[in-house]
């Protein structure tokens, strides 16, 4: 019963009033004296409610929203021509139709739950500050140049020159705003103001934050940080910055930052990084960039406090893993970013891979736990946009682009996005993709924040999947048939985000899954298991296993690989159909490799059938045709938060 | 071309210029000798932004100066003004602007409204406060890929049997497992249809309350649904949506003042442009079209 005993981590101290199932056919030793059938029956007398919801304080379903966009607040989104604030980006979250930056009127097919409007904290209001040209940038040459660039009709150039110019470190000191000053203050006063207004306990939820742009050298080291709390404890204290001296580009000195903001305002705080495939190797370090050291334990404990969660897919590419880590996937090829760090100074060398996508990642943490007592990299998963419009909008037919000057055109596809000397990312390699699933149980900041916390979260590329993934010891197949899955997940298991400890003799971990297609969407083609494992000698192995998978299809006895599902992609008319694939998949899997020595973690992929992608909606309503090499379909994708089974903890 | 360089030349010209420019000045500055007051707290205006700067207060000298320089920057300022010369500037007039901008934002936002005032917008724009249509149902679900073709009569089959056990019927045991829940209490319509589409959701708005009906599709495949309950969208009073009404009241009532005070500025003007088409396009603005 030790699955039973360590139930979830937010269940674990109420497991008595929370989960704590009537029909317990073993006895559970809980801290106040051993629970067996008998007392069990007399506690509840017996008899559980109607509603087999009733008395059950568990998520039913997941929230979706996006932890990561900017709007015009940001000095590069103003730059590329985003003209929507905080305001409006709520707005559109919550479903109204409004007009974007390039003058088109644009929806949701559905409102968001919840949305986070995290500008770039370096240069908080720079942008509207410049446009409206306030006599102390224009003091600047640089200011004075740019603010004649955008009223000349060059404001793209302009945005890549502050650009270029923030992430070398070649911006005029005090030109940005800083915390401290006027412009600066009132700024972010107006984003926790933007977010108080929009925040609607029970329909929306709107979460208080900013992004911390550390880009030494444009190595992506970006995080978003989110606040639990309202705009009373928001606004006692200015964002973090990076640029010195009162910021720093050190996600330690971040964490101090945090640590501190916390301990003098009261507020709680999470933050999630993103983008470790344009870091060149420093996102998930074992030698530091900063000191050139191996991390120490003060790093792990402080990163596993305050980085609940990374965010593992978004338009900037896919950052679950890549085919040079992974060469037995099939599908790790996918909506990839590879050619180097974010401004394309320096090129990727495969040695950088490893430290930069979120699979190696938890592998890598496996190894450094038994090396530091703590595991650096022991995050969930989620998925958001980091779109620079204001405009949370990356379903594949409703894609609003990266920045405003690349929401919907004719031209769009075929403009650069990164261009240097060195090598070039064409605009139609941006991914429409991703939201957050968040499994709260109610939709307030609190429950969510909450939820994040105990990484009960999974990401998206965009569809609303709804994705259930249990581990424990005692699942078994009938499992899989009961009608309502979530209540016996949570009653012999743990559910995603959440860890299993010391295997009792001869068993080994089992999984509950399940998914059930986007209401809207394309059918599911499979759900998969991913473990990842560190043997007896501390090296560190993957392996992908398909769990369940719709129709009749049979492995191949040879290699073990599931034949495709098909394709009935129609790329001229931007049309598929759902004659293939499954509605919801559902199973209980049994680790068939399990050593109750080793360390591990489990987490779920599911993958849909082929639908078109971005770029086959543009053709057809621009009546264009895009070269050969752009890609026109796209598999879209869930990923699970891991569950960690780690052995000697009793 | 040797008189250009003359020393005597370069004084006569700078003379005229000067000469014309007082001419300028005193034409417009036929008048009294203005005075400059530099009050007691203009003084420890100036006194507190240089202690910013420096981390200390000016000494008496330095107070000297910064006074100094205050009637100098004060005797520019006005006379620039005069000579107009913040008519050309982008910068000034943008800024300026801006600045009168904030200022008619703050008196906008400063009144509190009363509650009359909120009844009467919450009158006047009861589709964006009233509260959704909500749903009391069961539903079982048959998943299409299990059924295939004879969903249609399993539905069929299916739909006779709970029918038959009426209310007794425990939806946690019939049709196929389902991911979300079985049995929904009081869901607004706008929930039923992000969890189920909107067809279903249109489909709940015309069921009969209280038996079991189907099959209803969704986007999951096919249901049968017994709506126990289903409310009608209710106008809301005013004390369950106090806080939204005032926040789009104040929103509302921000636009109408900034447009009502650029409008009586406006009227202090008659505008004339210089070009038909463009003139025509100012007096009838496509008022909606653009915004």
């Amino acid at each position: 019963m030790f699955a039973r005993k360590r139930l979830s981590s937010f269940c674990a101290l109420l497991s008595l009033s929370c989960t704590m199932p009537v029909f317990a056919a073993d006895p559970t030793t809980t801290d106040i004296g051993t629970l067996d059938k008998d007392a069990a029956t007399k506690a509840f007398a017996g008899k559980r409610a109607y509603s087999p919801y009733a008395g059950r304080d568990f998520p039913t379903r997941p929230f979706f929203g996006d932890t990561h966009l900017h709007t015009s607040f940001s000095m590069d989104a103003g730059a590329f021509g985003a003209r929507l604030g905080p305001k409006e980006a709520y707005r559109f979250a919550k479903g109204e139709e409004i007009t974007a930056s390039s003058g088109q009127r644009v929806k949701l097919s559905r409102p968001l739950d919840f949305m986070v409007v995290t500008d770039h904290s370096d240069g908080f209001g720079f942008f509207p500050q410049l446009i409206a040209g306030d006599p102390k940038m224009l003091a600047y040459p640089q200011g004075r140049r740019w603010y004649d660039m955008i009223n000349s009709g060059q404001g793209a150039d302009a945005a890549i020159e502050i650009i270029v110019s923030f992430s070398q470190g070649k911006m005029a000191e005090g030109l940005l705003p800083v915390p401290g000053t006027a412009a600066y203050r009132s700024a972010w006063r107006e984003t926790i103001k933007a977010a108080e207004e929009a925040n609607d306990p029970g329909r929306f939820t709107a979460f208080i934050g900013f992004e911390w742009t550390s880009n030494t050298g444009g190595n992506n080291l970006h995080r978003n940080i989110i606040w639990r709390d309202n705009g009373a404890k928001a606004s006692l204290v200015e964002p973090f910055t990076t640029q010195k001296p009162l910021g720093s580009d050190n996600p330690r000195d971040l964490w101090k930052w945090m640590a501190a903001t916390e301990e003098k305002t009261g507020a709680e705080l999470l933050t999630l990084a993103h983008n470790g495939n344009l870091s060149n190797g420093r996102m998930f370090p074992i030698v530091e960039s900063f000191t050139g050291k191996r991390i120490d334990r003060t790093y792990a404990e402080a990163r596993t406090r305050w980085e609940p969660l990374y965010e593992v897919t978004q338009i900037k590419g896919d950052g679950e893993t890549h085919p040079f880590l992974s060469p037995n996937d099939e599908f790790a090829n996918f909506e990839r970013w590879d050619k180097g760090n974010l401004d394309l100074s320096e090129l990727k060398k495969p040695e950088m891979l490893e430290f930069e996508y979120a699979r190696s990642a938890l592998k890598n943490g496996l190894k450094l736990e038994k090396e530091l007592g703590v595991n650096p990299y022991k995050f969930g998963m989620v998925g958001s946009t980091d779109s620079h419009t204001g405009l949370s909008a990356v379903e594949e037919d409703n894609f609003f682009g990266k920045t405003s000057s690349s929401e919907p055109s004719a031209e769009r596809a075929m403009h650069p996005f990164v261009k240097t000397e060195k090598a070039v990312i064409m605009a139609w390699e941006t991914s429409a993709s991703g939201y957050a699933a968040v499994w709260a149980r109610e939709n307030t900041r609190e429950s969510i924040f909450d939820a994040m916390k105990r990484r009960e979260v999974y990401g998206t590329t965009g569809p609303r999947m709804i994705v259930r993934l249990f581990g424990g010891f005692d699942f078994d197949a009938k499992d899989a048939a009961t009608r309502s899955p979530a209540i016996v997940g949570y009653t012999k298991g743990v559910p995603m985000g959440g860890d299993l400890y010391d295997a009792p003799a001869g068993k080994a971990p089992t999984f509950l899954v399940a998914a059930l297609k986007d209401p809207i969407g394309a059918n599911l083609d499979r759900y998969q298991i991913v473990k990842g494992w560190a043997d007896a000698k501390g090296d560190v192995h993957e392996k992908v296993y398909d769990v369940v998978w719709s129709g009749d299809r049979k492995p191949d006895p040879r290699t073990g690989n599931l034949p495709d599902v098909g394709n009935t992609v129609d790329i001229p008319n931007a049309t598929w159909t759902n004659s293939i694939g499954a509605t919801e998949l559902i199973a209980v899997w049994k680790d068939p490799d399990f050593d109750r020595a080793q360390r591990a973690f489990y987490y779920g992929r599911v993958i849909e059938i082929p639908t078109p992608r971005w770029t086959a909606y543009d053709a057809k309503y621009f009546r264009i045709k895009l070269p050969s090499e752009v890609p026109m379909t796209i598999t879209e994708r869930a990923y699970t938060s891991p569950i960690w089974y780690t052995p000697g903890r009793s | 071309m040797r008189i250009l360089r003359e020393p005597l030349a370069h004084f006569l010209v700078l003379g005229a210029a000067l000469f014309l420019l007082f001419g300028t000045i005193n034409r417009q500055g036929d008048r009294e000798p203005a005075n400059i007051v530099v009050s007691q707290a203009q003084i420890n205006h100036l006194a507190t932004g240089f202690a910013r700067t420096w981390r200390r207060p000016p000494t008496a000298e330095e107070l000297e100066g910064l006074v100094r320089d205050h009637i100098r920057e004060e005797v520019y300022y006005r006379e620039a003004i005069a000579l107009g010369l913040d008519r050309d500037d982008a910068v000034i007039r943008r800024r300026l602007q801006q600045k009168l901008e904030f200022v008619s934002d703050d008196v906008a936002s400063v009144a509190e409204p009363t509650d009359a005032e909120l009844r009467a917008y919450l009158l006047a724009h009861g589709n964006k406060f009233r509260s959704d249509r909500r749903f009391t149902f069961s539903h079982v679900y048959l998943d299409p890929q299990r059924h295939q073709a004879s969903i249609a009569r399993d539905a069929a089959d299916l739909l006779a049997t709970v029918k038959k056990a009426g209310t007794s019927v425990d939806v946690s045991t019939v049709g196929d497992s389902f991911l979300l829940a079985h049995h929904f209490e009081e869901v607004p319509r706008s929930e039923v249809a992000t969890l189920f589409g909107d067809k279903f959701a249109v489909t709940l708005d015309g069921l009969v309350v209280g038996e079991w009906q189907g099959p209803v599709e969704s986007g999951y495949g096919v249901h049968l649904v017994n709506v126990s309950a289903r409310t009608a969208p209710r106008e809301p009073a005013l004390d369950d949506v106090r806080d939204s009404v005032r926040r789009e009241w104040g929103n509302a009532q921000r636009q109408q003042a900034n447009e009502a005070f650029f409008q009586k500025l406006l009227s202090r003007y008659t505008v004339i442009v210089e070009s038909p088409k463009l003139a025509e396009a100012q007096a009838n603005p496509r008022a909606e079209a653009s915004r």
